[in-house]
């Protein structure tokens, strides 16, 4: 698992570049194009902010929990309190930070699949409370929105999260280039290395959880202002949590760019697969994540930045 | 050792205490948290098993369970025969199925970190659930038969008497594991393996059969109860997810590799459970008590570290 950074800088620029035109496309295409591409960032964006925890070595499968949590929590405020859609986002991603803090707070003394399991739980625990609920959340039936963002018009929402989507891309990039990287990544290669070199572990993970978990619950906001309702059963669907790992994976883990790359590959494929299987499509993102864990650990990205590297070796 | 036997008798007395109150205020609390108990320790026991074991936490545990209660309800349906009997083909068939899933993907990351093999359960467990979704559609199917609802009344309290036979799966299942693991040769192989993979193979025992081994027996287990539970509860592709969940937490509360006290783990579990179903609305807040619980054993473990 010592995936290091790559030397190379030229193909990840590459890569980059491609997927800002891919983003840029739909602008000039139909609003089904951009529909598509609305949800593809969503996951893109979801798959960013699981990769930016899995680089310490947490595995957390709370996806869908703060996706739903967000997506709540935006709706909630726009009912109740009258925010403004973009400021709902801002509270939405507030409020997923500061739950995930406090849960945080208990759930990092945990490692391996005891932290797994548990934030596999809290996205159900999520779920439970909001169904419950009934006098805040409405229970079963759920939220309208009774104005959406740019009042649903197709463009100025895509642009939204195109824009959206390079905040974290840049959010991202900044976390593997500071302090915190190095300090995640040794946690991730050896932990009690990291403690006796005087890494306060508790702290960066504390810090990358909350972050990890604020984007979530925007992600979920973002959603919920685009579609204009939330249900406890589709806010907290488990695909949240499914198709962004398996976009990562495909991708490649420890990078940005892996997850971009998946999720524009798998997020196009899920469209197409839809139209012909519209009942368990699913089954090929579980098919994707056993198949990479099984013959290309390293993704995409990983692939080409070894078939690169043996190239130069030969030169 | 001798700290375990404390956890084990601290566990045993709370969950006593905590049934001897019950039994005064209402003793249908008690009656039904022993029933869930039952089908909590049935379903936790072979992931414990695997857990205690092969060391590898099956995400795909509940979901195997799922698969195993459609095949029982095709076969009834096919054939026309009792759940009960089904339980027999079923649990081959599982074994068989398990044998498949284990060699084809999950042993080829024994070697690897844990997160990968996190990861490649959880991919077992969506296309398990996928794919039923996919040649069952997600409608809900039950099988209606009569015994299951037969009802005895002690005094002035009636309750239904089918659902024991889940506690006494469980310490079926428990009597078999336990005598396995102890008196046959295959057994003791595996609790060393348990113990200690690498002495073990040093000794000479053929490692990598022995997880298979256990693997397939954990999801032949998991196949019989399948077949149970169709008798009592109707399935969709999605009632695996909470088994995994709730199993793991149980075999976290017992210690890993500590079989008998999955049961006390479960006791404690369904009767909560039970409890907190008998106060008014309390029913839909009560799948929030396993997590309470994680919560917990969490807290005391880092606490216990600390000192």
């Amino acid at each position: 698992m010592n995936s290091t950074v790559q030397k190379n800088k030229t193909w990840p620029v590459i890569f980059g570049i491609l997927g800002v035109i891919v983003m840029i496309l739909p602008f000039f295409s139909g609003p089904y194009i951009q529909s598509i591409g609305r949800t593809v960032i969503t996951y893109m964006i979801l798959a960013i902010s699981w990769d930016m925890l899995i680089r310490s070595g947490q595995l957390s499968f709370g996806l869908a929990g703060f996706f739903g949590l967000g997506s709540y929590a935006a709706v909630l405020s726009a009912v109740n309190l009258h925010f403004n859609p973009f400021i709902s986002i801002v509270f939405a991603a507030l409020v997923a930070g500061l739950i995930a803090f406090l849960v945080g707070a208990v759930v990092l003394r945990l490692r391996g699949m005891y932290f797994a399991i548990t934030t596999l739980a809290l996205g159900e625990i999520f779920r439970i409370i909001i169904h419950n609920w009934t006098s805040l959340t409405g229970g079963p039936n759920g939220k309208l929105l009774p104005k959406l963002a740019f009042d649903g018009a197709s463009i100025p929402t895509y642009a939204m999260m195109v824009l959206f989507a390079l905040i974290i891309i840049a959010l991202s990039e900044y976390f593997k280039r500071s302090r915190i990287h190095y300090a995640l990544t040794a946690i991730r290669d050896n932990e009690i290395v990291a403690k006796s070199s005087g890494i306060n572990i508790y702290k960066y993970l504390l810090i990358a959880f909350t972050v990890t978990a604020a984007i979530q619950g925007a992600a979920g906001a973002g959603f919920a202002q685009l579609y204009g309702f939330v249900t406890p059963e589709s806010s907290f669907n488990a695909n949240y949590t499914l198709i962004p790992l398996a976009m990562t994976l495909l991708g490649g883990m420890y990078s940005t760019w892996g997850p971009v790359i998946g999720a524009v590959l798998l997020g196009v494929l899920g469209e197409f697969l839809k139209l012909y299987i519209p009942y368990g499509h699913l089954v090929v993102y579980g098919i994707i994540i056993i198949l990479v864990l099984l013959f290309m650990p390293w993704g995409i990205v990983g692939m080409a930045g070894r078939l690169l590297k043996k190239g130069e070796s030969h030169e | 050792m001798n700290k375990k036997k404390i956890y084990t008798i601290a566990g045993i007395s709370a969950a006593l205490i905590l049934s001897v109150i019950l039994l005064i205020i209402r003793p249908t609390i008690l009656v039904y948290g022993i029933q869930r108990a039952g089908i909590y320790a049935a379903i936790a026991l072979p992931m414990a098993l695997v857990l205690g074991i092969v060391h590898i936490v099956n995400l795909a545990h509940g979901e195997m369970m799922m698969v195993a209660a459609y095949l029982s309800y095709f076969i009834c349906t096919t054939f026309g025969i009792d759940p009960l009997v089904a339980a027999i083909p079923t649990g081959i068939i599982m074994f068989f199925l398990g044998l498949i899933i284990f060699k084809t993907s999950i042993a080829h990351t024994l070697e690897a970190p844990e997160l990968n093999q996190l990861i490649l359960t959880f991919g077992v467990a969506m296309v398990l659930s996928q794919s039923v979704n996919l040649i069952a559609t997600s409608q809900p199917r039950k099988i209606s038969l009569d015994y299951v609802s037969a009802s005895a009344t002690i005094g002035d309290v009636s309750f239904g008497i089918y659902d024991f036979i889940f506690p006494v799966l469980a310490a079926l299942f428990l009597a078999v594991l336990i005598y396995f693991l102890k008196k046959t040769r295959l057994g003791k192989a595996a609790s060393a393996v348990g113990q200690n993979p690498r002495g073990a193979r040093i000794v000479g025992i053929n490692v990598d059969l022995t997880y298979t081994i256990i693997f397939s027996l954990a999801s032949m287990i998991i196949g019989v109860f399948g077949s149970f539970f169709i008798t009592k509860f109707s399935i969709f592709p999605a009632v695996g997810g909470t088994f995994t969940m709730k199993s793991f937490a149980l075999v976290a509360m017992a210690g890993i590799g500590n079989l008998p006290m999955v049961i006390g783990a479960s006791l404690v579990l369904g009767l909560a459970e039970s409890l907190v179903m008998s106060v008014p609305h309390g029913a839909g807040w009560s799948p929030m008590i396993f997590f309470g619980l994680i919560i917990i054993v969490i807290l005391s473990r880092s606490f216990r570290s600390k000192q």
